[in-house]
This record gives C-alpha cells, sequence and structure tokens, in this order.
C-alpha cells in the first residue's frame, strides 16, 4: 500500500475514533439529569471512552482504536429533592456524576480533533491528485 | 546548387516576438559585418547558446529548490523564462527546416 | 544515493513527502491516545546523504511502503516539552503545521515536474 493510501486509512480511522468520543460525550450530556426510578437508586453514571493505537499489517501505520467504553466510578452527587420519585429516606436524590463545563470542553476538543483529522484526509487526497494530474498534459 | 545557410545574412528585429528576437540580439559579431546584422548561422548558435543556458540555469535552481535552498519566485521565474526561450527555439527551427525543405523544393 | 538527474531527485522528495504526510496522518489520529510518541522522518537532506539503502522491512519502526521507499523510516521523535500524564507527545499546532509545508513543498515538486516534463515534450514533438 502507498503511503499516500496509508495516510487516508490512517486519517479515517481517527474520524471513527473521535466520532465514538463525540458519541460518548453528547449520550452523557443528554443524561445529565437522569436519576433513578425506585426510591435509593443509582442514577445515569456517566461514560468515559479510552483510545488505544493498533498497527496495522497491511499498512504498516498504527491506526487508532476505540480500546474501551468504560463507567465512570466516581460518586454520585446527592441532592435534596424530597418529592422525586428516586429520594432516599432522608430526601436525597443520586444525580449523575456528569459535569456539563467538563462534557462541553471534552465536546469541542473532539470537534477540533474532528476537523483535524478531515483535512489530513483532504490534503492526501489532494496530493494524490496532483500526482495523477502530471500525466494530464 | 542551395548555397549554405550560413551564407543567409539576418537582421534581428524582422518579424520575430520578443523572446525570439531576445534570442537573437546580444553579443554584436565583430568583423566586416554590418551594425545590426549578423549571419544566420552566428544567430541560430546564439540563440541555441541561450536556451541552453536559461534551461541550466532552471535545472539548478530547481534542483536546490527540492532540497529545499532556493526561493520560491526565483525558481519561477527561472523555469518560465527558460520555457519561453524553449518555445522560441523550437518554434524557429520548425520554421527553418520547413522554409529550407521549400527552398529544396523550388525547381532550377 | 546521490540522484543523478532533476526528474530522480523530485521522485525521491515526493516518496519523502508522502512518508512524512503518513506519519503526520498518525500523529493527528493518535492525539488522544494514551502512551503514544510522535513520529516523524529524518530530514530530506539525511535520507539524500545516505549511500547504501537498506531493504530490510523487519525492524521495528520501519514503515514499510514497498521496495522503493524502503530506507525511509520514521522514528518516535524526542520531545522537550511538558509531559502530559497521558504520556502522549503529540502537538496538534506542530502537526498541522508541518501538513502544510508538506503540502506547499509537494505542489512545487509537482510544478517542477510537469514543467520540465512538458519542456521535454516540446522539443521531441515533430
Amino acid at each position: 500500500m502507498d503511503a499516500l493510501t496509508a495516510a487516508l486509512k490512517v486519517a479515517a480511522s481517527g474520524l471513527g475514533a473521535q466520532s465514538e468520543r463525540l458519541r460518548v460525550v453528547s449520550e452523557n450530556l443528554a443524561n445529565a439529569q437522569s436519576t433513578g426510578n425506585t426510591a435509593g437508586a443509582d442514577p445515569y453514571q456517566r461514560k468515559t471512552i479510552s483510545f488505544t493505537s493498533e498497527l496495522d499489517r497491511t499498512s504498516g501505520v498504527s491506526l487508532v482504536e476505540v480500546s474501551s467504553i468504560e463507567r465512570d466510578p466516581s460518586a454520585f452527587p446527592m441532592e435534596f429533592q424530597p418529592g422525586n420519585v428516586a429520594a432516599d429516606e432522608r430526601g436525597y436524590v443520586k444525580t449523575p456524576n456528569v459535569n456539563v463545563l467538563i462534557e462541553m470542553a471534552d465536546m469541542s476538543e473532539a470537534n477540533r480533533s474532528y476537523e483535524a483529522n478531515l483535512q489530513v484526509i483532504k490534503q492526501a487526497r489532494d496530493l494524490i491528485s496532483m500526482t495523477i494530474d502530471l500525466m494530464r498534459n | 546548387m542551395i548555397g549554405g545557410i550560413g551564407s543567409i545574412h539576418f537582421k534581428p528585429s524582422v518579424g520575430a516576438t520578443e523572446q525570439g528576437a531576445e534570442l537573437f540580439q546580444g553579443n554584436a559579431i565583430a568583423g566586416a559585418k554590418d551594425v545590426g546584422e549578423t549571419s544566420f548561422s552566428e544567430a541560430l548558435s546564439q540563440a541555441a547558446t541561450k536556451t541552453v543556458n536559461n534551461l541550466e540555469s532552471a535545472e539548478t535552481l530547481s534542483i536546490e529548490a527540492l532540497k529545499g535552498n532556493a526561493d520560491t519566485r526565483q525558481v519561477v521565474d527561472a523555469v518560465m523564462s527558460a520555457q519561453q526561450t524553449l518555445q522560441a527555439a523550437v518554434a524557429i527551427r520548425d520554421k527553418i527546416v520547413s522554409a529550407y525543405l521549400e527552398v529544396s523544393r523550388m525547381s532550377i | 544515493m546521490e540522484p543523478v538527474s532533476l526528474f530522480d531527485l523530485a521522485t525521491r522528495q515526493s516518496q519523502w513527502l508522502a512518508v512524512r504526510q503518513t506519519a503526520i496522518a498518525g500523529n493527528i489520529a493518535n492525539v488522544n491516545t494514551p502512551g503514544y510518541t510522535a513520529n516523524d522522518v529524518e530530514p530530506f537532506d539525511k535520507v539524500l546523504d545516505r549511500t547504501s539503502v537498506s531493504l530490510s522491512a523487519t525492524q521495528e519502526g520501519h514503515l514499510g511502503f514497498g521496495a522503493t521507499n524502503a530506507g525511509l523510516t520514521t522514528k518516535p521523535q524526542e520531545f522537550d516539552g511538558v509531559l502530559m500524564p497521558s504520556k502522549n507527545t503529540v502537538v496538534m499546532e506542530n502537526e498541522l503545521m508541518k501538513a502544510g509545508e508538506v503540502r506547499r513543498s509537494f505542489e512545487l515538486n509537482t510544478a517542477i515536474v510537469k514543467a520540465f516534463h512538458s519542456m521535454l515534450m516540446t522539443v521531441t514533438k515533430a
């Protein structure tokens, strides 16, 4: 596989990884207020994503892959909401351990990385075009 | 017998493009020739030399550019002027060849 | 191996640029991968100075893109900035700047080849 095609392949893997990350972030954001359904039940637990790089045999490049999507084990903040269906005997409700500000920052990071990968794809594609154009008069 | 092309005298400003005229100017030929007139073969060799010089400098500059050591605008200018002189030289070559063939077809 | 002609040198440089583009693509894709060190090719003049071309593709760190690109290796770069807790050494801005350089050099390369090629064609036309 020639070098520029390999560049396309690894950039495409980057796109895939970053969009997975965006999916996880938007799931966290959407469920930032999702409490449980029964008394004392656990709310939505924040998800985290981690990447790893895998050496691809055919192209010789390190593709990036999602290694796992884990649940954030940090504690659930307690809020005093006695009317809530999930309130325990003292009236406290466990709320999701999602910090909206952190998720927003993560989202703009993921966007930036996504855009950069897209730029790489455009550039590699343009370089291939330029090479082929040499033959045209 | 058709005389040698070298015996034809040639005025540089006659109907040439700017680059073509430029090819034939420069180096005044000293000797028994009038000012502004050079023999055809000398004019041709001047043109050829100038073309080759332009080509060589374009090639040298391009090699430097590929190694990363040259100013882009200089390279572009050198290559363009090489292309211009080459184009003019080739046009003149074609004209000469076809003119010679035409002359050789004339009945005596 | 010292290239003998302009076209030779241009081909060498475009191969080098393509391998560099791949290294940059790998760095950008792995910007969030823990423990990943940024790769890059060795400088072009060092590639030209090398008199022997090695064909071994078994050494770790070699990107084997076929026999013609043998000898163009990418190596993890030394990092002298502040190391992140994730041990990832990719700086996105540098990678994007390098990508711009690659593009500019590649455009100049193809333009030079195109110009000299068309000059050759002019001369050899009937």
